[in-house]
This record gives C-alpha cells, sequence and structure tokens, in this order.
C-alpha cells in the first residue's frame, strides 16, 4: 500500500523533528523526549487510558497482565450491548471444546500438554456474542467473556490471581459497552465479598446473579420433595455454607418453612449473626463450624460451599434418603458409596424456553448441561433483567438476600420465559419422563457432559 | 548494586559458567532478533519519503543494532561467543514478510510486523529473561525490554489512527500478516523445534535445557502471545476475533 509520509505525520499529530530523535512518526511532537505513550495512554495490558498502576505488561508478575486500569470507557462500536457474562472454564475438557470450536473444524484439536500450556497466559476476553429471547417477543444482546481461570486453579490459593482475572474481565465488559454484567461461576464467589475491587463503573452495573441462583435452589427444592413425596414442614434442612452469599439466602427463604434448621459454615461470627438474624423471626437454629456434626441428621441438605469436594464437608455420612442440592460451585456432588441413598440434584440452574443463540456456534460448549438452554442462574439473572430493561445491581454483596428479593427476580424471570431446568445430578435426570439433549453428545467428538472422561459434570454457563 | 556474589554467581541459579551455553544460544536469538530489526528499520527508512522520518527509521535501525551490541557484549562478559544468523530460516521467513511489505511500500504494515508482531516477541522474552538472568545479563535483557516496549508504544498511535479510518480494512490486514508472520514466530516458539534444528543455537536445541535457567520454551510462548493479544487489544481489534487467530497459531 502507498502511503504518504506527510498525511501519516499529520494524523497523529505534531510535525516532525529534524532535531529529535523522538520526534517524527515514532516519536510524536518535536522537543524533549517525551514520557512513553503507554504509561499514559494507551496499555498493552488491555487497559483503558490512564496512568498505568503497576509494573509494565511485559514484567507484571500476573499472567494475564496485572488488574485493569481506574477508568475504562465504553466502545462506542458496541453501545447496543445489553448484557455481559463473565465466567470460565471449570474443567480441562471443557477448555479443551472451547478451544477446539476457536480453531474450527480444519484443524486439529490441540493436544492436552498444549492447552494447559497456552490457556493460563489467555488475557481475559470476549469469546462469543450471546442473544437471548423471552416470551414476550423481547430480546436482548450479549456477550460472553472469559476470565480464562485455568480449571486447576479455582483453590485460595489462586485467590489473588483469579480476582485480578475477574477485573480484567469486567473491564472488557465495561469497554465493551454492556449495560448490566453479571458474574457466573466462580466469578460471582470471588466478588460478591470484593465488589469494591472491581473496576469503577460508568454505565455497567454488575450484579453477581445470586438472587436468582438462590430462587431456583428454593423451588428445586420444593419440586424435588414433590418429586419424593416430603412434607418440607416435617423436614430438618441443613446448609452446609450457610454464611455465603447463596447459602444465608437460601436460610432466609427455607428456614420458615422446615421444623428444623441446622446451619455449618466456618465463620462462627457470621454463623451467629445469621442465626440470630433468624431467631428475630421466631425460629430456632443450631449451628456448627464443624461442618460435620450435622450430617446425619438432616434429612435436606443444601451444600453452598464452594470445595473441590464437597462430599468432605459431610464426612461422606449422611441421613439414608437425603435429599441433597449441590449448589456449590464447581458441582461435583455425585451419587456414590459415600452417599448411598441420596437423592442428589445440581441447585441453581434455570432453562430458558426461547433459547438463547451464540456466535460463534458455542452451543453445548458453553452451557454443558444434559437439557437445551440451561444456565447457571447467576448468568440468567443478568439476561433476565437485560430482558426487564432493568439495568440495575440486583444482587451485590454477601448477605442481603430476601425472600422478597428472591420473589421479584423470579418474577421477572419468569415473565421472559426462564424457569427451573429440568432436575438432574451427575448420573443423569432425577425426574422420570424428562429427555436428555443427547444430540449435542453424539455430534461432538469425545465424551459429553456427564459421561465418563468429562473432568467436571458442567462447565460454565453464557 | 551488583549481587554479593558477582556476576557469574546467582542464588538459585548456580555458577553461570555451568548454564553459560544456554545462555549464548539465548542470547544468539536475541542478537539475531535485533539484527534483523535493524535490517527492517533500515529497509524502511528507503520508502519514507520525509527526511525527518527517513532520520527516524535510521535512528531505529542504530538502536537495535545498539542492542545487538549490548547483547553480545554480555555474552562475551560470560566468556561465550554469540554468533548470528540472519538467514536461519524462521528469522529468513519473517524478514521475506518484512521485505513483501517493503515491496509494496507498505508502512502500515512494516509497522505491523516489525512493531505489533515482532517487538511483542522481544518485548515479553526479554522482559522474562530479565527476570532470570543473572546480574548484568538480567539487567540487560530488561533495559532492552522496556527500550523495545517504547517503539510499540508509539508505534501504536499510528496504527490507531490508521485503523479509525477503516477498521475492517485495517483488521483484514492485520490477519493476513498474522497468517504469515505469527505462523512462523509459532513455530518459533513452539516448545519443540518440529522442523529441525532453527540454525541459530550453537548446538542441539536449547530448548530443553532452559529449564535450568529458570526458564522454559511453553512460558516464553506463553508471555509472548499474550503480549501480541494485549497489544491487539489495544489497536482495538475484537477479541474474540484474535482469540481465534491465535487458537489457531501451529504449536
Amino acid at each position: 500500500m502507498g502511503r504518504s509520509v506527510a498525511s501519516l505525520t499529520s494524523q497523529w499529530g505534531g510535525p516532525p523533528s529534524a532535531t529529535s530523535p523522538w520526534g517524527g512518526r515514532w516519536g510524536g511532537p518535536p522537543g524533549p523526549r517525551p514520557t512513553p505513550t503507554s504509561a499514559t495512554d494507551s496499555s498493552p495490558w488491555g487497559g483503558p487510558p490512564g496512568p498505568r498502576p503497576t509494573p509494565t505488561s511485559a514484567t507484571d508478575s500476573s499472567p494475564w497482565g496485572g488488574p485493569p486500569g481506574p477508568r475504562p470507557t465504553p466502545s462506542s462500536a458496541t453501545t447496543a450491548l445489553d448484557f455481559a457474562l463473565i465466567g470460565h472454564q471449570e474443567s480441562w475438557q471443557a477448555a479443551a471444546d472451547v478451544l477446539s470450536v476457536l480453531r474450527g473444524p480444519d484443524l486439529p484439536p490441540l493436544p492436552d500438554d498444549e492447552i494447559k500450556d497456552i490457556l493460563p497466559w489467555i488475557p481475559p476476553r470476549t469469546v462469543c456474542h450471546v442473544d437471548v429471547g423471552s416470551i414476550t417477543g423481547a430480546k436482548a444482546r450479549g456477550l460472553y467473556i472469559d476470565s480464562f481461570i485455568p480449571p486447576d486453579r479455582l483453590d485460595a490459593a489462586s485467590t489473588h490471581d483469579n480476582l485480578a482475572r475477574v477485573r480484567a474481565a469486567a473491564t472488557c465488559a465495561i469497554k465493551a459497552g454492556a449495560k448490566i454484567v453479571s458474574l457466573g461461576g466462580f466469578s460471582s464467589i470471588l466478588i460478591e465479598g470484593n465488589f469494591d475491587q472491581l473496576p469503577e463503573r460508568y454505565a455497567s452495573v454488575f450484579t453477581t446473579g445470586n438472587t436468582l441462583t438462590v430462587g431456583f435452589i428454593v423451588q428445586g427444592i420444593h419440586k424435588m420433595c414433590a418429586l419424593e413425596g416430603r412434607d418440607l414442614r416435617q423436614s430438618t434442612l441443613l446448609i452446609v455454607g450457610a454464611t455465603g452469599d447463596v447459602g444465608s439466602g437460601c436460610a432466609r427463604c427455607l428456614a420458615p418453612l422446615v421444623k428444623r434448621v441446622l446451619l455449618s459454615a466456618r465463620n462462627v461470627e457470621r454463623l451467629r449473626k445469621l442465626a440470630a438474624e433468624l431467631e428475630t423471626d421466631g425460629i430456632q437454629v443450631e449451628i456448627a463450624t464443624d461442618t460435620q456434626r450435622f450430617s446425619t441428621q438432616a434429612d435436606l441438605v443444601i451444600c453452598a460451599a464452594s470445595l473441590a469436594s464437597p462430599s468432605l464437608l459431610l464426612g461422606g455420612r449422611i441421613a439414608p434418603d437425603a435429599i441433597v442440592c449441590d449448589a456449590g460451585y464447581p458441582k461435583n456432588l455425585s451419587p456414590s458409596a459415600e452417599m448411598p441413598g441420596a437423592r442428589i440434584f445440581f441447585g441453581g440452574l434455570g432453562q430458558i424456553a426461547r433459547g438463547l443463540t451464540f456466535a460463534p456456534d458455542f452451543h453445548g460448549i458453553l452451557n454443558r448441561h444434559p437439557f437445551p438452554d440451561v444456565v447457571h442462574g447467576c448468568l440468567l439473572e443478568g439476561m433476565a433483567l437485560a430482558l426487564e430493561r432493568r439495568f440495575e445491581p440486583f444482587s451485590q454483596g454477601r448477605g442481603s438476600i430476601t425472600p422478597d428479593r428472591v420473589d421479584e427476580i423470579q418474577a421477572i424471570a419468569a415473565r421472559h420465559g426462564i424457569r427451573l431446568a429440568p432436575l438432574y445430578n451427575a448420573a443423569g435426570p432425577v425426574e422420570d419422563g424428562v429427555a436428555c439433549q443427547t444430540e449435542l453428545s453424539s455430534v461432538r467428538e469425545g465424551p459429553g457432559p456427564n459421561k465418563p472422561g468429562m473432568g467436571a459434570t458442567q462447565g460454565s454457563d453464557a | 548494586m551488583e549481587p554479593v556474589m558477582g556476576i557469574n554467581c546467582s542464588p538459585g541459579i548456580g555458577c553461570i559458567s555451568s548454564s553459560a551455553p544456554i545462555w549464548q544460544d539465548v542470547l544468539a536469538q536475541a542478537v539475531t532478533g535485533e539484527l534483523l530489526a535493524a535490517m527492517n528499520y533500515s529497509s524502511l527508512s528507503e520508502i519514507c519519503e520525509d527526511p525527518a522520518e527517513v532520520a527516524d527509521a535510521l535512528e531505529h535501525a542504530r538502536n537495535e543494532r545498539g542492542h545487538a551490541a549490548r547483547f553480545a557484549a554480555e555474552g562475551r562478559k560470560i566468556g561465550v561467543d554469540v554468533p548470528n544468523n540472519v538467514d536461519a530460516k524462521h528469522w529468513k521467513r519473517l524478514r521475506e514478510a518484512f521485505m513483501r511489505c517493503i515491496g509494496e511500500r507498505d508502512f502500515i504494515g512494516c509497522l505491523i510486523v516489525q512493531e505489533i508482531m515482532l517487538e511483542s516477541f522481544a518485548v515479553a522474552s526479554y522482559a522474562r529473561v530479565g527476570k532470570v538472568a543473572p546480574g548484568s545479563l538480567g539487567r540487560t535483557f530488561a533495559s532492552i525490554a522496556a527500550e523495545e516496549e517504547e517503539h510499540v508504544d508509539h508505534a501504536m498511535a499510528i496504527l490507531k489512527t490508521e485503523r479509525a479510518l477503516d477498521a475492517q480494512r485495517f483488521d483484514d490486514k492485520v490477519h493476513r500478516l498474522h497468517l504469515d508472520v505469527m505462523t512462523t514466530l509459532a513455530k518459533m516458539l513452539a516448545k519443540e523445534c518440529k522442523d529441525g534444528h532453527c540454525e541459530v543455537c550453537h548446538d542441539t536445541c536449547v530448548k530443553p535445557s532452559l529449564s535450568e535457567v529458570s526458564l522454559s520454551a511453553a512460558e516464553l510462548r506463553g508471555v509472548s502471545l499474550r503480549q501480541y493479544l494485549k497489544t491487539l487489544d489495544t489497536l482495538g481489534l475484537p477479541g474474540e476475533v484474535t482469540l481465534a487467530w491465535v487458537a489457531q497459531l501451529p504449536v
């Protein structure tokens, strides 16, 4: 391409200097050598204009480039964007499937070792566009942004790094002009107590999505009790991880409805505070920091703690025929010899009646469930609010989810055809007569969701 | 301040004499890259029309030769001769890609190849090496990484302006050059050299030995691709598009 030097010079401002090596095309205006533009203008870590907070992208210690800058600005090109969903892959198989779609059908899949070497270096970024429809005819447009938290780094030791990844993903959402941003999976857990660590927000609002997650957990408990012929009013409810945002929300919704309430969590002060709150409503509560203490006493269990193996929380002991809701993240409770007779289901999942579309097509890759159009409640909350045109931070912080708020978000979701997903667990559907989405696993290479060989029973949703 | 043990011995790395052959090959790649960059800037000066632009390009060429000289001097400090080979197969392909832009008098294409692609690799890998290399060797890598990053930053303003004129055309050009240049760079950065000897390492491939100096080929590839993606982000290219580009590179 032929190019006029003079026109280029005028485009970036400042005449070339014959005296300064920093003048001219590469150096901006003549005169003293300027401060490098990276520090004040653009930044190679993808952040916004403004002072760069920490060492340069090439030298910082975090693999994705450090924290985002303080003042992201939305892109004018994407002003029609309603929502953004921030998520990550929770198994290497899920990550492999995402990369396989990105590579396209003509290239062989990347070997596992290469995926593990490459993925941690990918900066948070948009992976695909997501459109969602309502039964009212409304539509909302969004993005799925992956924080690329490596699936094997969901542990506490990686919290600092993961928070920075979520912040960087949040910056992507803000720059893209998303009106509302839902934090999916582990992102929500990381941020619920750290909202102040999100970038300063302009037009974008953030929601953890936890209120709708609680709604679907509670609905799931009701449905499972009905399926099993249990009387909720005669039940003993145990919530493991009761002081978290989701756990405490479940406690407020379900405690008034059951016979006996058992709460366990590691933080005794938070436990006492929650118990005191419930007791002001006349509900007697028993608490324990030993998460295994109540395992055998409950016939309804909600595991709202997020650990690599929540079965450890229950100590491998559980009342025969107990109903167990895996409400943690990742969902990894499974019917096994550890919990013989337990009726396990994955809680907090909803289904979109009018479906959702991905571009490129990540259907069944980003939402790896045995039923179509099933998504985690935390992400659905942002989509429901976008369809409702209520761009507000519906769920923020920890411990503020009330039954009224749960009712409100459930009503909004239902208005747009977003309802409780069919109940299932790692072994398949728990409801009779509900067919799985078998076509997904039959068209994809390798094992499908919930089949042997999958690192996890479900991946992050979009 | 110099380390207490002197430049030849650094805690955690051990006496540098044992690792000198590894640093020799690392330096050889760096010197070759700098000399190639110098050649590229010299070529670029030939398509510039404004005398000041010509001077700038030649100044950059001099700077890159200065970097090569500093790396070579670091080699001498640890008792090794640092070879270079701009005709080595991968480097030669990179030079040819740049010269195609010169042949088309495509100034923007030249900047994309040199500043966005080759410098991303240089900035990120030098910075990483700078963290682990002992004494003045590490400081030199870190210092040159910072200087190279300034090049990139300065070029970004021009490229952003160019993209603002016609984003689609600009992105198409970047993609075309990506397929050419980054495919070659990806092969260079692969964990193993699958196409035979790179013609720069003085003996067998240095990559398997990098762990002895707290480096790895996978990490150098990771930081380089990360830097490249971030640079493209800063230019404004859609993240989902550039992610697919990188995912499709050879490994």
